[in-house]
């Protein structure tokens, strides 16, 4: 906005928003204004003598106010319009010397008091789309914030008048291809003000659009302002769900600590894998099947303190998508989804520090320019002290133990010119666990990504990434003279290349190629004292993961959009090392040995990727997809809840790449002005080449991995519905999935179809906030799921006087249903343009049901001739508050 | 030594989400009884017995469910049978039979028109060097008194295969946790091996204190054996930390749980300082 005068603004926003509740205030402003104009005597009359030939329409106005003494007001789209005027008039009346001027383009004037605003005139515009126009051309640029500088991922770019429109891509890239003409863009995003822009189209046209931060408005408006169809309907991608940072803001969670994993599992179908378990199920498919990227680096053990906390420091996230199995062909590696997570660049326009203060946990964030507006760095680092905590236990472990974890989140980024832009980020986290100097364990993921976005030109955009992610652990153990320690790690150098090709204004074509080289350290152990152990370590093992994609988005016609590409994907394992033939019982009947290089065997998967998008209405569409994904990694675990030392293997000769086929289909409506949102999902998976433990299994060996394994296939199936309020004082989602999970493994259960651990018939999720006032923000949330299948006992007998339990069908019983609520609060305490600062009260678990974490079975303490079933329960009322500020 | 390293990460993970506990009503499925056996043979004079029991629903007492009127046999590679006779409901012993390392046992087991058979390789006996006490550094007794483990110190024979089985007796009451090893780390070392053990159920008798008479026994065992003993500790023992609890990989043909055991036997005494 150009000017300060008050009475413009809320016009302004009427016109932003268009939000028809608003209609009766912007009638009753427009009549104001159509009072002033009639009462108007002054500038228009001003007579002005001015030449200007083919000028921009921000510099003509500055001219003809320099010739006439009359001020104009306008706001962004009138300043950046790429219109130009050209006029000549003697001593002419200036309204008429306007009139004439703006004949040609989509504005018109009117007086404000002493000044004259110009104004965008959509039905002007309209009528010169109609005009016969020569050829097409591309608008394209990027997205940004004006705040901050930084990109927007996702941003709508919208034609008015047309059912046509792209959005930003991850480094906020936009290109768009229009006839020949004036066109009217415009421009909304999550947390954004809507921007709508004139275009004049003649040549191709680089436009750059900085969108302000919403938060400045007014109160009122704020909430009215949330960008009409968050969830693109003509899009053909589904089962993705959007997530900007600021969305997870007032949703309460465990201890205070905003957490993106946490908040994604309130979504339908995506379900916690419980408390102490930082995993989450999606689709009914195992934790190891979601791939999860920071920064394009994939991040092999995304919680924090057994699963309390995820590894993303909300301070340094940007957005997130998840893809629950229809994956775009871009993405590959796993089953079951994709959680793609993206850090801020940093701000480019001004030095600023935030952070926050809480019970466990401080965090801090400081982030600035480099070179003004054009390049900007960001460090990210958070530090809990539990431990303190610990330190008031009466448990004599508890007491002398540590737990925590740090992590750092750094990024930089450089604009080398209009056309290229580098970026360079890190994370580095790490938990230790430790008790006494007895034992120890400590974990953590280190990524760093380096990327090179190039714009070859207004259709053709370029990421290069070189990405390295490291996951390992380190155990320790002191006892008597004996000292063993333990080291597992997996290791990735990976090259990345896409390509989006905007090419004309039917299709949008991506393609690229990946290239990963794995190394799995599966374990090494050194032992020192008298235990007779022997220092020793288990073969590595190294991979190339290499994969090209093509895909292409097709706008058949306004209505029907086709996605439809492929993936090829080929995982060579590499020598050295040992591999092995191995009979039905697990035991070792041949082994081959392959020198350094050696390729010991190539997977080749060709992955289609189908999906299509008829949108029935303005407001209404239904899709389908088909999405095969392939898995050459697989995290082996037989702990309930896992655990750090879970083992990473790659395929083998034995282990084959698991497969999964999903059909989807969906209906999606938006209602009440764009203020409501229902979605439908409904889904069937088909899984091959499953991984589990042999009964039995020695989870601790030396043998190969192979031994203890057995194989078998998968199928998931469930419906899942969204109802989601996304404006007003009361936002919120309501969310319900209903859903099988089954594995057929030969070997296990008599080789019949059992329940998968993380089968759950019903999932019920409701998020409510509700923005009371300026100061204060409440929300709630409340959780309800089926109990996971789980194996219990069916009978009892003795082994040398000891009770064991007798076991029948794998899967077949229930943990009891799952239910918390969770109630939040935000209180802002100062807000200024300099200084922020808020508190945060959260209460985890608000009428403390006791949630069942794991259920045993044990002889009665006191009466040893009985047995009994004991419940655990790790959390119930556990209020936390916690301080954060901005400056 | 693994059962060290599980055990303390198991220690590590537990003081971490330390947790509420409450016993509940819980609704479990019951069955048709299934046969358990138990048979034993060893290298000392009264070694031979076999334990026939029935497994009981979850809801009914911790009691022996001994069942009689069994036909039951031992067999050595000679084809010598020897029968075993009922002593008390369940109980079925042979007081001559003693196994001789390197010969292979058969039982046979009758009962109700089931057959239940099995085999299994008696292992000449590794020495037991010595055994000593070591304190826990992590851990104290309930009483706050430093908790005691007992090391068994033996030399592993290189040449072969060995799995070992340990059996605490603390006053002569028997201690409840399976302590197993094998040599998959330490082959052919000087083996110092700690037999932890966890007081779950905090019986003061399970400690070891000052004056304590502490006796261990260690039995070389097959493979065969060390899979059930194993698969019994990891997944049968309800302890819910297996995410898949089965039933013990048993050496045992014909459907029956349990384990057919012919082991040597060394033994050590100490008393508590």
């Amino acid at each position: 906005m150009k000017t300060n005068r008050p009475a413009w603004l809320p016009m302004l926003i009427c016109e932003i928003t268009r939000i028809p509740l608003r209609t009766a205030f912007c009638i009753l402003l427009l009549l104001t204004i159509a009072q002033n104009k009639a009462h108007a005597q002054g500038p228009l009359d001003k007579p002005v003598t001015i030449t200007i030939n083919n000028e921009p329409l921000k510099q003509a106005l500055d001219k003809i106010t320099a010739a006439s003494g009359v001020r104009f007001t306008y706001n962004e789209t009138v300043a950046k319009s790429t219109a130009k005027i050209s006029l000549s008039a003697q001593n002419q009346p200036l309204g008429d010397v306007l009139k004439k001027a703006l004949a040609p383009h989509p504005f018109s004037f009117t007086v404000l008091d002493n000044e004259v605003l110009i104004k965008y005139d959509a039905s002007k515009a309209k009528k010169q789309v109609a005009a016969p126009a020569d050829g097409k051309y591309t608008v394209s640029g990027t997205i940004k914030s004006k705040q901050t500088g930084e990109t927007i991922i996702g941003a709508n770019i919208r034609v008015s008048g047309a059912n046509t429109g792209t959005s930003s891509n991850e480094y906020g890239f936009y290109s768009l291809t229009l006839p020949a003409g004036n066109h009217e863009l415009s421009i909304s995003a999550m947390g954004q003000k809507t921007v709508v822009m004139p275009i004049s189209l003649n040549a191709n046209l680089k436009l750059d659009i900085a969108l302000e931060d919403n938060s400045q408005l007014l109160q009122e408006v704020t909430i009215k302002a949330a960008p009409a169809g968050a969830r693109d309907l003509a899009s053909p991608q589904m089962g993705v769900e959007h997530l900007s940072i600021q969305e997870t803001k007032n949703i309460p969670v465990l201890l205070g600590e905003r957490d993106v994993i946490k908040t994604i599992q309130l979504l339908p179908g995506i379900k916690s894998a419980g408390e102490g378990s930082g995993g989450f199920f999606v689709r009914g498919g195992a934790t190891d099947q979601n791939l999860i990227l920071l920064d394009e680096a994939p991040v092999y053990n995304a919680s924090h303190l057994l699963g309390f906390f995820s590894t993303f420091n909300s301070d340094a996230i940007k957005n997130m998508n998840i893809y629950k199995g229809d994956m775009p062909a871009q993405y590959g590696g796993r089953l079951s989804s994709v959680l793609d997570v993206k850090m801020n660049d940093g701000n480019n326009q001004k030095f600023g520090v935030s952070g926050g203060i809480g019970l466990i946990a401080a965090r801090v964030n400081v982030e600035g320019p480099i070179q003004k507006g054009k390049s900007s760095f960001l460090i990210s680092a958070r530090r809990t002290y539990a431990d303190a905590f610990l330190k008031l236990s009466k448990d004599s472990i508890a007491k002398n133990s540590q737990l925590y974890f740090y992590d750092l989140n750094a990024k930089a980024n450089y604009v080398l010119g209009d056309k290229d832009r580098l970026f360079i980020s890190g994370y580095f986290g790490k938990d230790v666990l430790k008790a006494a100097d007895i034992a120890g364990i400590n974990w953590g993921n280190t990524t760093a990504t380096l990327r090179w976005n190039h714009i070859f030109n207004s259709q053709l955009f370029s990421n290069t990434s070189l990405i390295y992610s490291n996951y390992d652990y380190k155990l320790n153990i002191k006892q008597d003279v004996n000292e063993y320690n333990i080291y597992s790690q997996i290791r990735d150098f990976n090259f990345k290349e896409d390509m989006q090709w905007y090419a004309g204004d039917k299709n949008t074509i991506s393609f690229g190629v990946n290239s990963i080289y794995h190394t799995i350290k599966p374990g090494e152990i050194s032992a020192t004292g008298n235990s007779g152990v022997i220092s020793q370590s288990l073969q590595n093992r190294y991979a190339l993961e290499n994969a090209a994609y093509v895909s292409n988005t097709w706008k058949a016609t306004d209505r029907f959009t086709l996605t439809y590409g492929v993936r090829l994907s080929a995982f060579t394992i590499l020598g050295s090392g040992d591999y092995y033939d191995i009979d039905a019982d697990g035991n070792i009947i041949g082994s081959k040995h392959y020198t350094p290089g050696q390729e010991v065997k190539t997977y080749v998967n060709l992955e289609p990727r189908v999906a299509a998008a008829f949108q029935l209405n303005d407001v209404s569409s239904i899709k389908a997809s088909y999405a095969r994904n392939a898995q050459n990694l697989h995290l082996i675990s037989n702990s309930n809840s896992g655990s750090p030392t879970d083992k990473w293997v790659a395929s083998t000769n034995i282990i084959k790449p698991e497969l999964a086929d999903q059909f989807s289909v969906g209906y999606y409506k938006d209602f009440n002005e764009h203020n409501y949102e229902f979605t439908v999902e409904s889904y069937y998976k088909k899984l091959q080449n499953q991984i589990d433990y042999r009964n039995g299994a020695n989870v601790f060996t030396n043998q190969p991995i192979e031994t203890q394994l057995l194989y078998g296939k998968g199928r998931a199936y469930g419906a899942e519905f969204l109802l989601k309020k996304k404006t007003g004082r009361l936002s919120g989602w309501i969310s319900y999935t209903l859903s099988k999970s089954e594995r057929m493994i030969d070997g296990i259960n008599n080789n019949q179809w059992y329940n998968a651990r993380q089968d759950r018939t019903h999932d019920i999720a409701i998020v409510a906030m509700y923005k009371a006032s300026d100061k204060w923000t409440f929300s709630a949330n409340f959780v309800y799921y089926t109990g996971d299948a789980v194996t219990f006992p069916s009978g009892k007998y003795q082994v040398n006087g000891v009770t064991y339990y007798y076991y029948t069908n794998r899967n077949a019983d229930r943990m009891p249903a799952y239910h918390r609520l969770d109630l939040g609060a935000t209180k802002q305490l100062k807000k200024t343009a300099k200084f922020q600062s808020d508190l945060t009260f959260s209460l985890y678990n608000a009428y403390g049901n006791p949630n069942a974490y794991r259920i045993f079975f044990r002889d009665n303490k006191t009466d040893a001739s009985r047995t009994e079933a004991v419940r655990t329960t790790l959390f119930t009322f556990v209020p936390s508050v916690t301080y954060n500020f901005k400056f | 030594m693994k059962n060290t390293i599980k055990y303390i990460t198991i220690t590590l993970f537990a003081a971490a989400l330390s947790s509420c506990e409450k016993a509940i009503d819980l609704k479990l499925k019951d069955t048709t009884p299934q046969y358990v056996v138990e048979g034993v043979l060893t290298d000392a004079a009264g070694g031979c017995k076999v334990l026939l029991s029935q497994t009981k629903n979850f809801t009914d007492n911790n009691d022996f469910n001994g069942i009689s009127g069994a036909t039951v046999t031992m067999a050595d590679d000679n084809n010598n049978v020897y029968p075993l006779t009922a002593t008390s409901t369940g109980v079925y012993q042979n007081s001559t039979l003693t196994g001789i390392p390197g010969h292979t046992y058969q039982l046979n087991v009758n009962i109700d028109g089931k057959t239940f058979t099995s085999s299994c390789l008696m292992l000449p006996a590794v020495p037991l060097d010595s055994i000593y006490l070591v304190k826990d550094e992590l851990v104290n007794n309930k009483d706050g008194t430093t908790r005691k483990y007992v090391t068994v110190k033996y030399n592993d024979p290189a040449a072969v295969k060995n799995y070992y089985r340990f059996v605490q007796y603390v006053n002569g009451r028997k201690e409840e946790t399976i302590m197993l090893e094998d040599d998959e780390f330490t082959n052919g070392q000087v083996v110092n091996n700690n037999l932890r053990f966890s007081n779950d159920n905090d019986n003061p008798a399970r400690d070891i204190r000052p004056g304590n008479e502490v006796t261990i026994e260690m039995m070389s065992i097959d493979q065969a054996v060390y899979k059930y003993f194993y698969s019994l500790s990891n997944s049968a023992n309800g302890d819910g930390n297996n995410a898949a609890p089965a039933n013990p990989l048993t050496n045992i043909k014909g459907g029956a749980l349990g384990y057919f055991s012919v082991h040597t036997v060394v033994k050590k005494t100490l008393i508590a300082p």
